[in-house]
């Protein structure tokens, strides 16, 4: 089989693998990989982290195969996986954070230390720095829908796959979400001149 | 339509949600109501100023994730687990049945009560969790001289 051969379907590649030619996994990963970090990075702000997560999560899917329904949509399986890892991430993050005040240490974890982590050069503009901090500000609902929806360009349904949320859920949390972001991106990036801040004068 | 109508399904509406009715009425709304437009338009400029570029790739992730892989179970595996089970629980049965049946052969005149049930579970993944009856235990406790 061939790296990728895109007239292969997940399910068919699927079936390969659980057939004993565990090789042709590497399809798969080289399918989703770069839409799976791109998630992973969104959510956690942590390039680095969002690569060892993303690595993680591909070998927990390999693990899970057999329990795989073949329903045609091994997209939401995955990254159902790759949600589930991260949240569980971010909560240790948000634990590590609550106990280490608690004992009056300063920490400098990722989602709550005041600079960025170490960025790819390419990820450098204070556009992206403005966006990622204000991402990572959302409610984690907010921001898990949004991220999907923006990043990924899911649609509500295959949203509702990911999380198990509801279509009016998921409609409420993005506009939620892109009503804060509003207010924090758009006024923050014109220097307080924004298109936004100008209108509601 | 009005603005209280339209304010809250603007965003459904970017994202290309809505019904395509609605929608049509949320686009005739959104060209003759300013104010509205005014939202609709901080909306596009929020959706333009959202696109950031997906990290860097790496060309080495999958050999990495192919590296880190641990073989599947077999299908043969999963059935000889599943034929493990079945065995443990059939000689634990057993075992509770010829339990009761010789104590019941060596005091007749002191008849014991008949021990009714002994239940086993057994957990899918893990072995072991296994309750007896109360009646099995107390065969054990008469037994003691």
């Amino acid at each position: 089989m061939e790296m990728d051969d895109p007239k292969l379907s997940d399910d068919e590649v699927v079936t390969a693998v659980l057939n004993g030619r565990s090789q042709d996994y590497e399809i798969l990963v080289r399918r989703y990989s770069g839409k799976l970090i791109h998630f992973v990075t969104r959510m956690t702000a942590d390039p680095d982290e969002a690569r060892s997560i993303a690595q993680e999560a591909f070998l927990k899917i390999f693990q899970n195969l057999p329990y795989y329904r073949r329903e045609n949509n091994f997209s939401a399986f995955i990254f159902k996986v790759a949600k589930n890892m991260t949240l569980n991430w971010l909560n240790r993050q948000k634990r590590t954070v609550f106990f280490s005040r608690l004992l009056g240490r300063e920490l400098n974890q990722a989602p709550f230390r005041q600079d960025l982590p170490r960025l790819s050069p390419q990820d450098r503009s204070e556009r992206e720095k403005l966006v990622t901090s204000s991402l990572r500000r959302l409610p984690e609902e907010q921001r898990l829908a949004l991220v999907l929806k923006v990043y990924l360009e899911f649609s509500y349904k295959q949203i509702g796959e990911v999380t198990g949320w509801s279509v009016p859920k998921i409609e409420t949390l993005i506009s939620r979400a892109k009503g804060r972001l509003k207010k924090t991106i758009l006024l923050q990036e014109s220097g307080g001149e924004s298109v936004y801040h100008a209108r509601k004068k | 339509m009005n603005c209280q109508n339209v304010i809250p399904v603007l965003s459904a509406y970017q994202d290309g949600e809505l019904d395509p009715a609605l929608a049509k009425e949320v686009g005739l709304h959104l060209r003759d109501c300013a104010a509205c437009r005014g939202e609709w338009e901080d909306l596009q400029e929020l959706g333009r100023r959202l696109r950031l570029p997906p990290p860097a790739s790496d060309p080495f992730f999958p050999t990495r994730v192919m590296a880190g892989l641990r073989p599947l179970p077999a299908g043969r595996h999963r059935l000889l687990q599943a034929a493990s089970y079945a065995l443990i629980f059939l000689m634990i049965f057993l075992a509770g049945f010829l339990l009761q049946t010789s104590t019941n052969g060596l005091a007749k005149a002191e008849r014991l009560p008949a021990a009714t049930y002994s239940a086993v579970l057994l957990e899918p993944q893990g072995l072991g969790l296994m309750a007896v009856h109360e009646d099995t235990l107390s065969l054990f406790e008469r037994e003691r001289p």
